[in-house]
């Protein structure tokens, strides 16, 4: 659909054009980010956590990216949150030290509202639950291509996942009568690829997937803190089978990454989200893409490939878990003091 | 559990900062991170050292709560506003404080765990009178309330028609206070309860805010208890009143039905065609104290 009511900027990109030559030159500014961890086996080392040893903890906490996660920054909402990724460290050192003015990737950035309980419009039939509503909107300049302002359907997927993963959690019998906004903009998004591959190498978009984990976070955390009822916080987790070899050897099967990065790997095979409840074990949103049938596990392990991406994927929940429970205790002590 | 406060802290440190940390202690705080308690194991949670014991004389309940934070078991609490049950153990639904009400000695009842939306610790709401809620006033906390059955509530009347009157619920009364509480110290998710009450309807702004507010209605027969068929809904209502009503449904897709046909309900505040707040000289009758002129209302029983 053409927006003809405002002036838009420029179709295409929002960072400056990539050369070709730039990713021969050995200068260090085309280099792919990367992440140095080891495959996914969190539930394993919980289960015999005794004889092993340092390193390997600390590897694997590297799977996950620093995130901060501030609710009640929005005065006029009934509740908002304000939820932020770091990519890499890659991204801290181009900053520090620019080889390029193309950073080598994109943190995810995004800002929830939530507007309610509030009177359901005048049309509406009787309703005697709550009534949800998402929007979830790219800014602009959240992405390396330009989005429009007028939602496309990629946005509206998006708010109808996120819409999945929260009315599991929300008791919405307790709000008769009322309707419940939610409303996400998001500032940054993570990429698909890595800048420098082909558009087509792989064409799926994954950092959708990064970004729904984000929204359904923030969304529990800023829905918590306008006081509506709901079983437990909803926590959204990533994992994927990537590859990072460019030759397509059978020895190179896809391997499990918690919280993936799209634009850390040469190529995503599969990868899940999954909306978390900690406290119930329960999930209430699941999105599986890709194939999952060649992934390389370790020894011994029974579990098909989508079954592993599942496990992963809560187990990624589980670290936002963490983030998501302190960031609510935190604003409601500040609140408690402040009183 | 030194360790479980840093692993909170932990989420929120950079990196850099991480890596001084010695690896031993990484261990614990990384296991503790994923090693969750499955959805039984709620003692595990409860008695968790955090938590303290004193305000509750003796359980072992946590001051602050989160959704999804398990409480206890039904078979010693019961479960109050802001809870639910799940698998014979009471979880909260809501972030705010834990407020456990003492079991009645004598009505073999349990004490009954609530999570209050008011972030004002209960033995400061209880026993407070007036001077000392000032300060706490200014700041008020803001929560969500829907009217339910029974509540009372004030509201500002936006129609007046020859069946019923149409109003627009302004506030709806802390269950904790008794109705005739003063208004000005009910907190709610309007910031300023003084400022919208006493402010005459400005039609202006008006409207646009009453698409946010829950819409009742007062029906003709609904007004008062004695004399239905009498009631004239133009004596008794006047576009601007504040009305103290009390919800009886929860009425159609658009209105709540509210009730005044009680003594404490009513208009309790009007303004008169001269366009001054009145006072009430009599159960249908205000007075403007500058030009003397006496107008018609149902008008609820001051305190």
């Amino acid at each position: 659909m053409n927006d003809r009511r405002r002036v838009n900027g420029p179709p295409g990109g929002t960072r400056p054009p990539v050369y070709a030559s730039l990713l021969e030159t050995g200068t260090g500014a085309g280099d792919r980010s990367q992440r140095q961890r080891q495959p996914a086996e969190l539930r394993k080392i919980c289960m015999h956590d005794d004889n092993l040893s340092a390193p390997a903890y600390q590897t694997n906490l590297w799977h996950f990216r620093t995130s901060v996660l501030k609710t009640g920054l929005i005065p006029s909402a009934s509740g908002s949150s304000y939820l932020e990724f770091e990519p890499s460290a890659s991204l801290t050192a181009a900053r520090a030290n620019p080889k390029s003015l193309i950073p080598p990737s994109s943190a995810l950035k995004l800002a929830c509202t939530v507007h309610g309980p509030k009177p359901l419009p005048r049309s509406a039939a009787f309703s005697p639950n709550l009534v949800l509503t998402t929007h979830v909107k790219y800014a602009p300049f959240a992405a390396r291509k330009r989005k429009g302002h007028v939602r496309d359907s990629s946005e509206r997927d998006l708010g109808v996942h996120l819409e999945t993963a929260l009315r599991g959690a929300i008791i919405a019998e307790r709000w008769p009568k009322s309707g419940l906004d939610i409303t996400i903009t998001i500032l940054e998004a993570e990429d698909d690829r890595w800048w420098g591959d082909a558009p087509d190498s792989h064409d799926a978009s994954w950092g959708m997937m990064n970004v729904l984990a984000g929204c359904i976070s923030a969304a529990s955390a800023a829905i918590a803190d306008a006081h509506i009822d709901c079983l437990d916080l909803v926590a959204g987790g990533v994992a994927a089978l990537v590859s990072n070899d460019s030759t397509n050897s059978s020895s190179s099967a896809p391997r499990l990454m918690l919280d993936a990065d799209p634009a850390e790997h040469r190529s995503i095979v599969s990868a899940c989200v999954v909306a978390y409840m900690p406290a119930r074990d329960e999930i209430t949103e699941l999105w599986l893409k890709g194939d999952s049938s060649k992934a390389s596990l370790a020894a011994g392990d029974q579990r098909t490939g989508h079954e592993a991406l599942i496990d992963g994927a809560v187990d990624a929940a589980r670290g936002a878990y963490t983030v998501l429970a302190e960031a609510v205790r935190e604003s409601l002590q500040r609140a408690f003091d402040q009183s | 559990m030194k360790y479980k406060e840093s692993l909170l802290r932990m989420a929120w440190t950079p990196r850099n900062v991480l890596s001084t940390y010695r690896a031993d202690l990484f261990k614990r705080k990384f296991l503790d991170s994923f090693a969750f308690h499955p959805p039984n194991h709620c003692s595990t949670i409860t008695s968790h050292p955090l938590a303290h014991k004193g305000q509750h004389n003796g359980s072992f309940l946590p001051p602050l709560a989160i959704p999804g934070q398990c409480l206890g078991s039904v078979d010693n609490y019961g479960a109050g506003p802001g809870t639910h049950i799940q698998q014979s153990n009471i979880y909260a639904s809501i972030a705010g404080p834990v407020v456990l009400d003492p079991a009645q000695p004598k009505a073999q009842t349990k004490g009954i765990i609530r999570i209050t939306r008011t972030l004002l610790p209960s033995k400061q709401t209880a026993p407070i009178a007036g001077g000392a809620h000032a300060a706490s006033a200014k700041s008020k906390p803001r929560y969500n309330t829907l009217p339910a059955v029974e509540s009372i509530v004030l509201a500002r009347v936006t129609r007046v028609q020859k069946r019923q009157a149409t109003v627009s619920i302004l506030v709806v009364l802390d269950d904790t206070n008794t109705p005739s509480a003063d208004p000005s110290k009910t907190a709610s998710d309007n910031d300023n309860v003084a400022a919208i009450l006493s402010s005459a309807a400005n039609p202006e702004n008006h409207s646009s805010t009453d698409e946010l507010r829950f819409q009742a209605q007062i029906r003709k027969e609904d007004v008062r208890a004695v004399e239905k068929d009498r009631v004239i809904m133009d004596e008794m209502f006047r576009v601007g009143d504040i009305v103290r009503g009390s919800v009886i449904s929860l009425g159609d897709q658009s209105f709540y039905y509210l009730t005044t046909a009680r003594n404490d309900l009513g208009v309790v505040m009007a303004r008169s065609e001269a366009g001054n707040m009145m006072f009430p000289v009599s159960w249908n009758q205000m007075r403007d104290p500058y030009t003397g002129v006496a107008e018609q209302r149902k008008v609820a029983r001051p305190n």
